[in-house]
């Protein structure tokens, strides 16, 4: 019976191994091939979690972890951040010193748009973010910009994607782009790359390492990390943005982090929300 | 049946077997086993397991050698910066060894400042050898 048991591992790593030389990882411009990561990345989780279904990615840590889920269920009925999305829409609803407001500096008015960001800006050649834009919206009125990481900013955040529950994500990278193209590498490189005094990358946690227990808590799936941002965390005890997790992650490898809305991030946050194409927005979320 | 096995057990041993220990790994598992100031052999010649910092640091404890091992660990630690690569605890270290060069403890300065010149050039390491490697943990 053992030894039985032993050739079938035997051959099924082999076969895995073989597998991993033969495809093509994709991490030059004339190689890399969005569409193709996006499946291979679903692919790898519903090997990994058979049970889970691709729709509940966009919860986290809790589409594969029954025991937290329940807690969480709890939580999520009287949900943490109801304050938050009443306190943003009445921000977003309060015009500037000029009369104009958030609705004017966005398409439909900023309803129901989530899902369309972050995107690839051809004319300023850089990846745009909902934040950046708000504070952009903010600028161009004459009003100072807010902080990145918590309170009023989050707030608008969080009643923007509110706005925008069950749309479907539809990240666009513009064919025959190269600017484009090379954010979203930017990003996938940034995700995959072993850094910092622990030489971890996110993937060692989020994908080779998910649902693996990390000192006192479960690392998500990255399937579908950013679909419900801004989020409240217990832990923070209050509202947080996509850009805020991402320092104090990038800081878990024991590395200095890059600061909120860097380049960098915002590349990451383009190739992780093209991940995330075909889920829906879900946020604000919760989270422990 | 047997057959079967001893092809499984060639084509997975194959891989380790084909590559010889390299330098870097057989210092990594001496200092590893040991810690710093140990000899060992490797490809018939002897090496310590210091670290090229560590070996850096010893020098007179005088001003003049801290001021300079920290400029360079300074140097080194804003390259790796440059490329994205530096670590959290870095510029802690270096300014804790600004600090004992301030109050005179020349000897503490220079071995935060090998410490942190140390750092760096591994944050360098690491960003090389993800140049040539990042898309291994790329799901296929
Ligand atoms: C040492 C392991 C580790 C590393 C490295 C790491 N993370 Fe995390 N991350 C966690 C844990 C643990 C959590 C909290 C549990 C969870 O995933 O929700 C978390 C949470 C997150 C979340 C929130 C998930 C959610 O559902 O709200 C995001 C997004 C995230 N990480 C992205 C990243 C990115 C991007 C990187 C690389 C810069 C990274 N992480 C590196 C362990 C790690």
């Amino acid at each position: 019976m053992k030894i039985i048991k032993n050739i079938t591992i035997g051959l099924s790593l082999l076969m895995s191994t073989q597998l991993v030389f033969s495809a093509q990882p994709g991490t030059t411009l004339a190689s890399v091939n969005p569409e193709a990561d996006r499946m291979a990345l679903q692919q790898f989780f519903k090997k990994r979690f058979p049970d889970a279904e691709l729709a509940d990615y966009v919860n986290g840590i809790y589409a594969v972890d029954a025991d937290s889920r329940t807690q969480w269920e709890d939580l999520e009925s009287f949900p943490p951040y109801e304050f938050d999305v009443e306190e943003g829409e009445r921000l977003f609803k309060t015009a500037f010193a000029n009369g104009k407001g958030y609705a004017d500096c966005f398409e439909k008015g900023g309803i129901g748009i989530r899902q369309n960001f972050p995107y690839w800006d051809k004319k300023a050649g850089t990846v745009k973010t909902l934040e950046q834009e708000i504070n952009e919206c903010r600028e161009s009125n004459g009003e100072k910009p807010l902080k990145w990481g918590k309170g009023p900013i989050a707030q608008i955040s969080a009643y923007m994607a509110w706005t925008s529950r069950d749309n479907v994500f539809d990240i666009k990278i513009p064919e025959g782009d190269e600017g484009a193209l090379a954010a979203y590498l930017d990003g996938k490189k940034f995700f995959y790359t072993k850094r910092g005094q622990l030489n971890l990358s996110c993937a060692n946690c989020h994908v080779q390492g998910s649902n693996v227990r990390i000192r006192a808590d479960l690392a998500s799936p990255s399937l579908g990390h950013t679909s419900h941002f801004p989020v409240f965390r217990s832990k923070w005890g209050e509202l947080g943005t996509l850009h805020r997790r991402y320092k104090g992650c990038h800081k878990d490898s024991r590395s200095q982090p890059l600061g909120m809305q860097h380049e960098t991030f915002r590349n990451l946050e383009y190739f992780q929300t093209y991940m995330s194409n075909g889920l829906v927005v879900n946020g604000p979320g919760s989270r422990k | 049946m047997k057959k079967l096995i001893a092809i499984v057990a060639t084509v997975v041993f194959l891989p380790a077997a084909a590559m010889a220990e390299t330098f870097d790994d057989a210092f990594d598992m001496n200092r590893a086993m040991h810690g710093k100031g140990y000899t060992f052999t490797w490809s018939g010649k002897q090496y310590s397991t210091d670290h090229l910092e560590e070996v850096e640091a010893r020098v007179a404890a005088t001003k003049e050698n801290a001021e300079d091992l920290i400029a360079k660990a300074k140097a080194k630690n804003a390259e790796v910066a440059n490329v994205g690569f530096e670590w959290k605890l870095t510029k802690g270290i270096l300014k804790d060894a600004e600090a004992a060069m301030v109050s005179g403890d020349y000897r503490k300065a220079l071995d935060l400042a090998a410490q942190a010149k140390y750092h760096a050039r591994i944050g360098l390491e690491q960003h090389a050898y993800a140049e040539n490697n990042w898309h291994l943990s790329v799901p296929q």
